[in-house]
């Protein structure tokens, strides 16, 4: 027993002695070892010799070794008695400077077993440690000690009172380094909140004030990280922790927010909010004359307007402080008061520029308590009122409405802020708003301001307040409201201010968000009346302007669901009768006017479809049937319905109703419905079934009786018609329009209709023989969405045809170059719409169809078509979507970004086949211009050779799309800007040289050269600036005015671009 | 800071509003995003500049003594801008009679105008008949190039005439929020 006590002995002082040498971490680990195995006294033993050397060096080492293993054993190894004993030896350590680092560090490692072992160490730590003569480290760790105790042993501190609170200021006095500040604060505000800390509030505020302001700038690099801001927030703590800090603070806060700089006036005006409610309402009451007056300084003479809202929302601080006690109160005594009765003294004149300030104080003061709020109103409203009343301050009333709306909406919010803040449950929310005592003669002045031209748009600010506040008006008051301003609306279109005009549909939109029948009842009827019927003449400008801004009107207007019954209600039979009119003198006429009406709808529906509206999908069997109906009919008979832009809008309704359509059974059913008449009306002839029996009877076929209007006998306005099969496949859910499902079903309902079951023999029909016989670019356009469509959602019944097209058609139709080249480049948009529509859906066959492109590369007739397609296949459109019910993948665009663009790079860069280049350079263009540039922006430092390179290709439509490119990348990739730099003074010649050029590429060479400064070293441009100027000064005398504009614009940029 | 201040409280008037370039309805209502395309590209007939453009120029030069711009202010209005050829006139008032900021408002229209109108201009900025005491010796003062020069020389009164230049570019339009 004695012998491997003895071993271990031994072993121990191995282990110590060897650690002295080498300073090995193993040894350390030894150790600890040792000493969880209860053999702490062999330790010590060991280092006997070592913790008394008389070499300052081996003292050092001992303790540290002792400290470290300490520090590194689990908290319960070692005994009460021995942590007792281990800071009695470690505080013996503290008055020796060359042991208090490891000392200190010893201490800091002891488990806190028992408070008292620590209590005792305090007085020690105090007496031995002298700040000032340690370096930051060291005395880091003494603030750690501290705040470690106060954490673990704070009731123990808490009885020591004094001989705690006094010696900790002493040591913490005069304490500079910011790490070491951080946590001194800490200390002082648990010392200050929880420690009976009266008595010494002069010492703490001596050493808290002293840093008041903090004006520490961290340093470039500073490894520590420790921000101004930082400390702010932290002092900031300190400073409002105690009440008895605020006869001290206010004197000091005036001082501060007189002489700062703006920054130092912000952090005073953010201390002085956080503190105010802390130093209690009696002392901000004595003080309040003095601080109002240094607070109104920085609202009346703001220095900056963060500066003015920060004073603002210290005065809101300070009077709810004041008035807290008396938020209920009817009588309001003290601040509010005074400061209240000054601002409407202010007010007295409205017009001047000192009156905005006045009121910005009076809303602030609307946020403040409710009896303040209340007394605020009680005094402005009827002061405002009485000088809008005043004959010989008309000139003013536009500035008396502006103020008023400004007390309107801070009223409205004042009461919103009340509700929210309170319980829901006990406060009734149907309190009367603040305004009510107010609310018929604001209305009234408001009403009567409305009604005179210069003070309208003031009044109906005032007007949008009232109604959005919530309980104010009554439904009679909206009515009226909106009776009112129909006539203000009507004199706006006559005598043509559309600027208040749009207001009043603001206005008139607020109103319909709450109660729509007003407007429904009162403005749509007015607005259809100024509608005329039949087109106006080309020559009556003045009435087809106002005719416009009606239909802006209804357009705006219109989208709750029961102001859109309305218009299509009124609409459907005007329509008609346009449609249809007999007399056609000027069919263009009619048609821009058929066209401008349902344009109208078209942007009503847009904006439900945005909002997701449920009644949009109701109109399934009304509207979209008569659109069908209507254009059929003209292509048939004649009409300007016929007209492509007045096909394509209905196209557009139709496309949107049905994307509403829902899919569960309900409806689903009319969806079905819709799929089973849809190819049989457009591909068999059986259109009337898709129709209105008002517009087109059973009897009604195609020219070509039996056949559909994709085959060579049918007329162009036939086929125009394709637009509107588009219209209705292109969203339809995958599921109703599969064939399968419905060629039987079909073949069940109308026994007469032959239509091709197999969905690949229909694919293959409609692009064969719409694109055969198609005779303008718009009906390719439709067959070619139509196959992008179908590929995308029924690929999986579609192998015959892609088959298909992957061998024979890209040998014949593309490949061949016996084919004429109109032919082949339809192909390739074929091709590209094909690609698309599996790329969308991430399908394995996408990349195989895609890298065929590259064969063509060369081709002289579709090579460059080809390198586009790249562009086309990644762009996201309005075909190919959720909403379309299109088969979607996430970040499909990106995906393929990144696999392709490493291959185009490099096509791109390789010289040896300037054709291949080239092609590979204006894929390139294309594609970077369509994906997000986060795709790309790592590759930013390659592509802008290319991209230089690029803007040498003399096609406009490239150059466009390069720079772009280059404009996002600037404006978006902070990364990218190293590059830029390097390529920026070519750039900025080839941008120059672009300012002379011809169309809008002018205008964008120009914003180019706007926004290079911002992101480039001036050193890096310098050479430039003085050409930059000159040639820009040729800019100034453009003949365009837009493109003068942005060179006025891009060339002050440059002039104060400097070093 | 400003040691002085000529006029703590000026009147305010509403800005007029941003001057848009009227334009001839078209017979087919087009969407709103799409017109400035088709309104570049259809009409090619010189746009001269005018009286409008250049008060849009100006309009949102700030007052050097308050948050205010000039045209809020009514020290400068359209139609006391006058173009005839290759000479643009500029009139502008003074908020009051004896305001010492007089001449460095006119700088900094001047300095304006010398960056944003084309060299082939000849530039003379008057303040308006009889609304300053000192109205000769500004406007002398104004329109001598050698003067002109050696103010912007010094770097304190550049950089100035700079802040009040800062929001120039908004012609009329109001902050963004």
């Amino acid at each position: 027993m004695s012998s491997t006590s003895a071993l271990a002995t031994n072993s121990v002082e191995q282990l110590v002695t060897t650690w002295i040498v080498s300073g090995r971490d193993e040894d350390i680990a030894a150790a600890v070892t040792e000493v969880s195995e209860g053999r702490l006294l062999a330790v010590v033993k060991a280092l006997g010799p070592y913790l008394t050397s008389e070499q300052d060096e081996l003292r050092t080492k001992g303790v540290d070794f002792l400290a470290t293993v300490i520090g590194r054993c689990p908290a319960n190894t070692l005994s009460r008695q021995s942590v007792k004993v281990l800071a009695a030896f470690f505080c013996d350590k503290l008055d020796d400077t060359e042991t208090i680092i490891p000392g200190l560090k010893g201490l800091l490692s002891l488990p806190s077993i028992c408070s008292s072992v620590d209590a005792e160490n305090v007085p020690s730590v105090f007496a031995h440690v002298r700040m000032r003569a340690l370096v930051q480290s060291v005395r880091f760790s003494v603030f750690s000690i501290i705040d470690g105790l106060i954490t673990h042993h704070r009731e123990t501190l808490k009885g020591m009172k004094s001989e705690f609170i006094r010696p900790y200021i002493n040591l913490a006095e005069g304490e500079k380094d910011p790490r070491n500040l951080l946590v001194a604060f800490g200390i002082a505000r648990v010392i200050l909140i929880e420690f009976d800390a009266g008595e010494h509030i002069e010492a703490l505020s001596n050493i808290l004030f002293c840093y008041f302001p903090i004006t520490f700038r961290p340093p470039p690099n500073d490894p520590y990280g420790i921000t101004s801001d930082d400390l702010r927030v932290v002092l900031r703590r300190c400073l409002s922790a105690h009440s008895g800090f605020g006869p001290i603070a206010i004197p000091i806060f005036l001082e501060k927010i007189a002489a700062g700089s703006p920054q130092i006036k912000r952090d005073t005006l953010q201390t002085m909010a956080e503190c105010f409610p802390v130093y209690g309402p009696a002392l901000a009451r004595i003080n309040a004359r003095k601080l109002w007056n240094a607070l109104k300084l920085e609202i009346f003479q703001p220095t900056d307007s963060l500066t003015e809202e920060e004073a603002l929302s210290t005065v809101r601080v300070l009077v709810v402080t004041i008035h807290s006690e008396d938020a209920q109160d009817e009588d309001v005594q003290g601040l509010a008061r005074d400061a209240c009765e000054e601002c409407i003294g202010i007010l007295r004149e409205p017009e001047k520029s000192q009156a905005k300030p006045a009121i910005k104080v009076l809303c602030t003061f609307m946020a403040s308590t409710p009896s303040v709020a209340r007394y605020t109103l009680a005094n402005a409203v009827p002061h405002l009122l009485k000088l809008f009343a005043d004959p010989r301050e008309v000139p003013a009333r536009t500035s008396v409405l502006l103020l008023l709306s400004d007390l309107i909406a801070a009223a409205r919010n004042s009461s919103q802020m009340h509700i929210t803040e309170s319980m829901p449950e006990t406060s009734s929310p149907l309190a009367a708003p603040p305004l009510a005592p107010f609310k018929d003669e604001v209305l009234g002045a408001l009403i009567s301001g409305v009604a005179t031209l210069a003070t309208a748009r003031a009044a109906l600010a005032g007007l949008t307040g009232l109604v959005s506040t919530p309980h104010l008006l009554s439904d009679a008051e909206l009515g009226f409201i909106v009776l009112k301003v129909n006539e203000v609306l009507e004199k706006c279109y006559d005598e043509d201010h559309s600027d208040d005009s749009n207001a009043i549909l603001k206005l008139l939109m607020t109103i319909s968000s709450l109660s729509p029948m007003h407007v429904r009842d009162q403005t749509l009827p007015f607005l259809f009346k100024s509608l005329p019927l039949s087109p106006l003449p080309r020559d009556n400008l003045v009435a087809r302007t106002r005719c416009q801004h009606v239909l802006t009107a209804l357009g705006t207007l219109c989208g709750p669901p029961p102001l859109f019954a309305a218009l299509v209600t009124e609409f459907s039979p005007r329509i008609v009768t346009i449609a249809f009119s007999p007399s056609d003198d000027d069919p263009e006429l009619l048609a821009a006017f058929l066209h401008a009406l349902l344009s109208v709808m078209k942007r009503v529906l847009v904006g439900k479809v945005d909002d997701s509206h449920d009644d949009v999908a109701g109109y399934i069997d009304t509207l979209v049937q008569a659109l069908y109906g209507l254009c059929v009919r003209a292509a048939l008979q004649g009409g300007p319905a016929r007209e492509p832009r007045v096909i394509d809008v209905a196209g557009v309704i139709i496309g949107l109703v049905v994307q509403r359509l829902p899919l569960p059974f309900v409806l689903s059913c009319v969806l079905i419905a819709l799929a089973h008449l849809l190819f049989p009306a457009f591909l068999s002839g059986k259109i009337s079934l898709l129709c209105s029996d008002e517009h087109v009877t059973a009897e009604d076929r195609f020219a070509t009786q039996t056949s559909s209007c994709i085959q060579a006998e049918a007329t162009t306005h036939e086929r125009n018609l394709f637009v509107l099969f588009e219209a209705g496949i292109v969203p339809l859910e995958p599921k109703a329009s599969s064939l399968k499902h419905l060629a039987s079903s079909t073949l069940i309902c109308y026994s007469k209709v032959i239509i091709d079951v197999d969905i690949n023999t229909c694919a293959e029909c409609i692009l064969v023989q719409g694109l055969a016989h198609a005779d303008n670019a718009r009906q390719a356009e439709a067959i070619f969405r139509i196959v992008g469509c179908i590929v995308n959602k029924h690929v999986e019944n579609l192998g015959p045809f892609l088959e298909h097209k992957k061998t024979a058609y890209w040998s014949e139709e593309i490949m061949s170059r016996t084919a004429t080249p109109g032919r082949r480049r339809q192909a390739t948009r074929v091709w590209t719409w094909i690609c698309k529509g599996l790329l969308v859906r991430n399908h394995p066959l996408a990349l195989e169809f895609i890298h065929r492109l590259f064969d063509v590369f060369e081709d002289e007739t579709i090579g460059t078509d080809a390198a586009k397609a790249f562009g086309d296949i990644a762009e996201s459109d309005g075909v190919l979507t959720k909403r379309n019910s299109a088969v979607v993948k996430f970040l499909w665009a990106q995906k393929f970004a990144t696999g392709i663009l490493p291959r185009l790079m490099s096509g791109a860069k390789d010289d040896s086949n300037s054709v291949l280049q080239h092609a590979n350079l204006v894929a390139l263009t294309a594609l970077i211009k369509v994906i997000p540039n986060t795709s790309y922006a790592h590759e930013m430092t390659q592509l802008m050779p290319l991209l230089m390179r690029a803007l040498q290709i003399p096609d406009a439509e490239i150059r466009a799309s390069v720079i772009e490119t280059l404009l996002a990348a600037v404006t978006q990739q902070k990364s990218t800007h190293d590059v830029l730099a390097e390529h920026a003074p070519a750039l900025v010649r080839q941008m120059l040289g672009y300012t002379k050029s011809s169309g809008a590429i002018r205008i964008s060479a120009l914003r180019y050269l706007s926004v290079l400064p911002a992101v480039v070293r001036y050193d890096v441009l310098h050479p430039c600036k003085a050409d930059v100027l000159r040639e820009l000064s040729e800019a100034l005398d453009d003949p365009k005015r837009s493109v003068r504009r942005e060179a006025v614009d891009a060339r002050e940029v440059w002039f104060k671009y400097s070093g | 800071m400003a040691v002085e201040i000529f006029n703590p409280n000026p009147t305010v008037f509403a800005p007029v509003k941003p001057s848009k370039s009227s334009k001839a309805a078209s017979l087919w209502l087009t969407d709103a995003d799409d017109t400035d395309a088709n309104a570049e590209n259809t009409n090619d007939a010189p746009e001269p500049i005018d009286q409008e453009e250049i008060f849009d120029l100006i309009r949102s030069i700030y007052d050097p003594e308050h948050p205010n711009t000039l045209e809020e202010l009514r020290v400068v209005s359209a139609p006391q801008i006058t173009v005839d050829g290759n000479r643009v006139n500029v009139e502008f008032t003074p908020t009051v009679p004896h305001c010492g900021m007089s001449t460095l408002i006119g700088l900094s229209i001047r300095v304006r105008l010398l960056r944003a109108l084309p060299n082939r201009f000849k530039i003379d900025i008057s303040l308006k008949p009889g609304s300053h005491q000192s109205e000769m010796a500004v406007n002398k003062q104004l329109n001598d190039k050698e003067r002109v020069a050696a103010a912007l020389e010094n770097p304190a009164l550049l950089q100035t005439v700079e802040q009040t230049l800062a929001n120039a570019y908004r012609r009329g339009e109001p902050a963004e929020d």
